[in-house]
């Protein structure tokens, strides 16, 4: 049971403070928080002298929240962690300006996600229908019909409906539903260049705007390459777990269907090969980037960066292909894009140790960053997407892509 | 804590100071109260959000309550959302005023719109004002009979509202038994879980002064409650569903095929998108198959795949709170994460938080099949540029090593690191290597040779300068060069800030005096008498021990000093299994965070709603409470190894060596049993003292009193509060300070001794006798409990209780102490008495 929830900016200033329960808490507590050390603070759950407070971080904002009695850690956070996603949602991200400007809406949304401690709605659907978002549509209906009210007449049906994700009966013209693999790569490769890990973590987005009560069936042409998933609320579990078969009544507009993770995979697109070698105050680095496996589809974006150790005092570093740029914290950035067809890209210069440092004994990890359009890294691959009745101009898209996500070369 | 004018800590420099400001949106609030002007909505909306906004930047505008009052007749419903917002923060502070807004509050209760008669519902009973609770009962009832589940929702948080405000106004307009109805009966799953969350914590309130109130909490946890919930839970919303999830954890099934059908039910809910039900339901299983060891081992494999994919899944602040809960399984069943040992592997990007327990985890699942990876892995953490992260992975390299039996590869790692020439990896690496020598002395030769190399010079962390100076002392005669390291090290003694590497230092150098007496003698003594000219009271004692032992015989100071060691089989934990068996009970809650139950780091009255029940009596069970034994172990412990007592007081956190008859008491995590040895030792003492004294205070003064009153036929019948509750610190705090009224010898029954195997039983029996239990300990044939009583009249009269139990002799010694030293003996008759039915039928 959380007792206050408060929004700070990243200077410390409280932005918003929320009530919860009977017992006030004092906005000092706030103060108290900010000035504990950092290496302290950054913890998700804190004990004060007074309260437990659990924090997140999102965008420079730290959201608050404040209990005194015993309750799941992790409730909490999944709550502020959907409290920051709902807000970032409906002011189209998440700043200082955004907050201060709009914080009417905040707290109307407060009143609704959580009463006397307690999480109530959250789902973004049904919040939507509650109070309308501040956008430029609703702006230019208040203008042109003279209601200026954000709150929408209407009492949201979802929350008296058995399907609560869901709207009872919304209408559209034109039906459509999207669904796009999105995957993300995590990978470490040690010192010695071996792929000590290497896993996907896959999401399956979709966007449906879909007139009356569609029922849906998904299915994927090789559903036993997924090693473990997490599904939105309104997929019915016995399908999957007889056919591997997703079924379910969609919410409305975006949202995430279900999440899965592929382990062990044996190769990574990209390699990546450092070196660094330091003698008498000097290191030469010289890293190589190259295709590993070719996943048919062109590599985009790639980058490079990596952190200088402290001890360097300056480094000269060019390539033969794309951009380096060195930040005054001493992060290194090199953006190589695609790879060309006629070379390979590198990265070489020399580091200056500081006086006094024959070798290096600090070595940097490189992150990999990339982008893969039109393909599932996993090999994931739907087969199709039926409904059971199918509406009239009924419009299907399936997209696919992978990116590197925690993507480590260890030197 | 900051001082409560913190409130206006980061004022910036846009913000209005404040009076000028607030006296100005006053008068224009003013105007604008009673014009029916067209567009007076938008000028009011500007105002109002401006009065808000100041609310939110924490200026005081509580003075323009009466204003917005009267300007909240509005039809529009942003008007009113902030009136009701303003309305709720200063309620409380002006209850004159608030009375005003009652009115129009109950008026929107009644409006055609759901939306605004739930929210006027909700600000109505947000108030808070105590006697305003008689205009709550009215929209309340018709609220909770609304058509609208919306308004039904907010109309049952609202009763708990009320509760808290006025427990008596609920209770009698019967609201309990109307929120029951709409438990079982409504058709909207929110109402549902709201009832609910509502009566679970009413009826726990209530229940400590209602027998009925009692009934009704028991009944939640009924099997036809459970299963009308369980069946149902894919209707309710996420959050009403971990709330569901932990009354199952509650309910004590019937037997297996109840616990099968159970699981069935949950299955699915392992793989549900939010983390809190997965733990929720992660829960559930692991409690209900706790008497199944083949189930609860299948449940580990079953839970393990969702875990981890929370783990990876989730924001950074998630894995915290699941990798917390990871490393409590893993302590219990060290086996499951075995293979995903990978999943642990740090990413650089992650938090220095998330990257900690992923190292204590690593360190945790290490095992012979994957002992290599992890410290491979380890040791490339130590080359990091995080420093943090690399002092944590040496750490856990030699935490590994310390609970391995194969330890030829990591010892060459460690010896890696202090060729490394990282000051931070080296002064950790040397820490590690002293604990890897006393447990592994075999592999001496190869550590101090690399030691050697090391230079003093280098190393300024007092932890290490310690270690290299312990073996330096107890190698002396493998390095050829320590007396002289030793002497340098003495020499600038004066700069030596550490007492704890002054201490050091003289035992490694009589230890140095014993090998190689010609080259240290000079040395030693300008130790001895540096010491003995020390400002640090441990450093001057020791030093001054160690001269007079010399002085006394040379031979018995070596053995005192530098007796041949035995290698240490296994440090000691710094947790006791029965502190984490208590953390696993509360598994997916903060003590797990913590590393703690939650009775050593919440207030009893901060304690949950639910866990009011739990009785003070459960609390700690320590078995190194026997009073007699422990302190002949501490002597004997520290005579062992004088390196102990440094090591101990400097850290009291870091491991302590456990010599084969010795067990270190924790200081860390259970200060309630070091508490309990403090009071197992002052009790005797205080008992031998005090009579004596008073007869001889009698004597002198020749008063002649019999110490017994007047004969008292029959004392008056002693009534105890059944629901006191003290806490252990107040308990110890009293019985240091009051003296022993009263000691008695009585006998315990033999049914009683039987069923003492148990000593929790004799706690709860004694508790059905108003006699509570504080804490308890020893082992058979000794037990040791210590009881309070409280006076049902007098709140402030309490009873304490040492109560002595030799179950072979079933003899039983109480010492009584009171605070009305007058009543004692007749609280020690009601005391005898209850002991003398204990194991009765």
């Amino acid at each position: 049971m959380l007792q206050c929830i408060f929004l700070l900016s990243d200077s410390g200033e409280v932005m918003l403070e929320k009530q919860l329960t009977g017992h006030r808490v004092d906005r000092s507590i706030c103060a108290w928080f900010w000035d504990q050390a950092d290496s302290f603070k950054s913890f998700p759950v804190i004990a004060s002298p007074t309260h437990y407070l659990f924090q997140i971080v999102r965008d420079g904002i730290t959201f608050l929240a404040c209990t005194q009695v015993e309750m799941p850690p992790l409730m909490a956070i999944e709550f502020l962690c959907r409290v920051a996603d709902v807000l970032s949602d409906y002011l189209g991200g998440l700043n200082e300006d955004l907050v201060k400007d709009n914080f009417i809406i905040v707290y109307e949304l407060l009143d609704e996600m959580i009463d006397n401690g307690f999480p109530l709605t959250t789902e973004p659907n049904i919040l939507r229908e509650m109070i309308a978002p501040p956008n430029l549509v609703s702006k230019m209906l208040s203008v042109v019909t003279g209601n200026a009210s954000n709150v929408s007449d209407t009492l949201p049906s979802g929350t008296g409906s058995c399907v609560p994700w869901r709207p009872t009966d919304p209408k559209y013209s034109s039906n459509e539903v999207y669904v796009d693999l999105v995957e993300e790569m995590d990978a470490i490769v040690n010192r010695d260049g071996e792929l000590v890990k290497c896993e996907i973590y896959g999401q399956v987005q979709m966007s449906s705007q879909l007139t009356g009560f569609p029922d849906l069936t998904l299915s994927f042409a090789n559903p036993s390459v997924l090693e473990d998933m997490r599904f939105h609320p309104c997929v019915r579990f016995r399908p999957w777990e007889s056919h591997q078969i997703l079924s379910f009544v969609p919410p409305d507009g975006q949202f995430k269907l279900m999440s899965y993770r592929v382990k062990k995979l044996k190769n990574t697109p990209l390699y990546v090969k450092p070196q660094i070698t330091s003698d008498s105050g000097a290191c030469r680095v010289s890293v190589l980037v190259g295709i590993r496996s070719d996943p048919e589809k062109t590599i985009e974006s790639i980058t490079l960066s990596f952190q200088l150790p402290h001890c360097v005092s300056s480094a000269d570093l060019s390539s033969n292909h794309g951009t380096v740029t060195i930040l005054s914290n001493k992060t290194c950035t090199w953006t190589i894009g695609r790879i060309p067809s006629d070379k390979t890209p590198c990265l070489s210069g020399t580091l200056a140790l500081e006086t006094g440092l024959e070798r290096l004994h600090v070595y940097p990890t490189f992150k990999v960053g990339f982008k893969i359009m039109g393909i599932a890294l996993s090999g994931l691959r739907i087969e199709k997407l039926d409904l059971k009745t199918i509406p009239p101009r009924l419009y299907k898209g399936f997209r696919a892509q992978t990116r590197a996500g925690e993507f480590d070369v260890r030197l | 804590m900051a001082p409560p004018a913190a409130s206006q800590r980061y004022p910036s420099p846009s913000q209005p100071s404040g009076k000028s400001e607030v006296t100005d949106l006053k008068s224009q609030l003013r105007q604008l109260a009673g014009s029916r002007a067209p567009g007076v909505d938008d000028s009011k909306r500007d105002l109002f959000k401006k009065v808000i906004s100041y609310m939110t930047i924490g200026i005081d505008v509580s003075s323009v309550f009466g204003e917005m009052v009267m300007c909240s007749a509005t039809s529009d419903i942003v008007l009113k959302k902030m009136c009701y917002l303003y309305v709720g923060n200063y309620a409380k502070g002006n209850p004159d005023l608030s009375l005003l807004t009652i009115n129009f509050l109950q008026r929107d209760c009644k409006d055609q719109d759901p939306m605004i008669r739930g929210l006027a519902l909700r600000s109505l009973c947000s108030l808070r004002v105590p006697n305003l609770v008689e205009y709550l009962v009215g929209p309340l009832g018709s609220g909770l009979k609304d058509n609208n589940s919306y308004v039904r929702t907010i109309a049952v948080t609202g009763v708990l509202k009320l509760y808290h405000i006025s427990a008596s106004t609920c209770i009698d307009a019967d609201f309990p038994a109307t929120l029951k109805s709409l438990m079982l009966h409504d058709s909207d799953a929110q109402v549902v879980a709201n009832c609910l969350s509502a009566l679970q914590e009413i009826w726990s309130l209530e229940a400590s002064h209602s027998e009925e109130a009692c009934r009704e909490k028991e009944s939640l946890l009924s099997k036809p409650v459970i299963y009308y919930f369980l069946n149902r839970i894919k209707e309710f919303n996420e959050w009403a569903q971990c709330l569901i999830l932990e009354l199952a954890v509650k309910y004590v099934p019937s037997d297996s095929n109840d616990i099968f059908d159970i699981m069935n039910l949950l299955e699915d809910r392992l793989q549900h998108a939010n983390g809190a039900v997965v733990l929720a339901t992660v829960k559930v299983f692991l409690q209900l198959t706790l008497s199944m060891t083949d189930v609860h081992q299948q449940v580990y494999e079953r839970i393990k795949s969702p875990l981890l994919t929370l783990v990876s899944s989730g924001s950074p602040e998630q894995s915290y709170a699941i990798l917390s809960h990871l490393h409590l399984l893993v302590v219990r069943a060290p086996f499951i994460f075995a293979s995903d040992y990978k999943h642990f592997y740090c990413q650089y990007n992650e938090p220095a938080y998330v990257k900690k327990l992923k190292l204590e985890m690593l360190t945790a699942i290490a095992n012979e099949s994957n002992t290599y990876e992890i410290v491979t892995e380890l040791c490339e953490y130590a080359a990091n540029v995080d420093i943090a992260i690399a002092r944590e992975s040496v750490r856990a390299v030699g935490k590994i090593a310390l609970q391995q039996y194969d330890v030829n590869a990591i010892v060459d790692r460690l010896l890696q690191f202090l060729e490394m020439e990282k000051d931070y990896v080296t002064a950790e690496t040397l820490v590690l290597v002293k604990d890897l020598l006393r447990k592994y002395p075999q592999w001496s030769h190869d550590c101090i040779s690399v030691v050697g190399g090391i230079s003093s010079k280098n190393i300024q962390e007092p932890k290490a300068k310690s270690a290299l100076i312990w073996m330096l002392g107890e190698y002396a005669q493998d390095m050829s060069d320590a007396p002289y390291i030793l002497e340098n090290l003495i020499e600038n003694w004066e700069e030596e800030h550490s007492a704890e590497v002054r201490l050091h230092l003289l035992t490694a150098a009589m230890k140095c005096f014993f090998k190689r007496p010609p080259e240290t003698q000079k040395a030693l003594g300008i130790a001895l008498a540096a010491g003995m000219a020390d400002f640090h009271q441990d450093v001057h004692d020791r030093a001054l021990f160690y001269y007079r032992v010399l002085q006394y015989d040379v031979h018995v100071a070596e053995r005192v000093v530098s007796p041949p060691k035995q290698a240490v089989s296994v440090f000691a934990d710094t947790q006791s299994s029965e502190i984490k068996d208590r953390i696993f009970d509360e598994f997916n809650s903060l003590s797990v965070v913590y590393q703690k139950p939650s009775y050593m780091f919440t207030d009893k009255e901060h304690r949950g709603p639910f866990e009011f029940s739990d009785e003070i009596g459960n609390i700690p069970i320590t078995p190194e409470a026997s009073g007699d034994i422990v302190p002949a172990q501490q002597f004997e412990a520290n005579d062992k190894d004088l390196l102990l007592s440094t090591d101990e007081k400097d850290d009291n956190k870091g491991v302590s060596i456990t010599g084969s008859a010795y067990t270190a008491p924790s200081h860390d995590n259970s200060n309630i049993s070091s508490q309990m040895q403090e009071l197992a030792i002052s009790g005797p003492a205080t008992s031998a003292a005090t009579p004596q004294s008073s007869f001889d205070f009698d004597d002198i003064f020749g008063l002649g009193l019999s110490t017994a009153p007047a004969p008292t036929p029959s004392p008056p019948l002693l009534k105890l509060n059944p629901r006191a509750a003290l806490d252990p610190g107040a308990f110890q705090q009293k019985w240091r300070q009051l003296p022993i009224s009263l000691t008695q010898d009585c006998s315990v029954n033999p049914q009683g001794i039987a069923a003492l195997t148990v000593p929790q039983s004799l706690i709860k029996h004694m508790q059905s006798h108003s006699i509570h239990c504080i804490a308890s300990g020893g082992q058979s044939p000794n037990f040791k409990f210590f009881f309070f009583a409280q006076k049902e009249s007098e709140p402030s009269s309490n009873y304490f209780t040492e109560c002595v139990i030799n179950s072979s002799s079933a003899k039983a010694q109480i010492k009584v102490k009171a605070d009305e030293q007058s009543t004692s003996q007749a609280f020690a008759t009601v005391f005898e008495t209850a002991l003398s039915e204990f194991g009765m039928p």
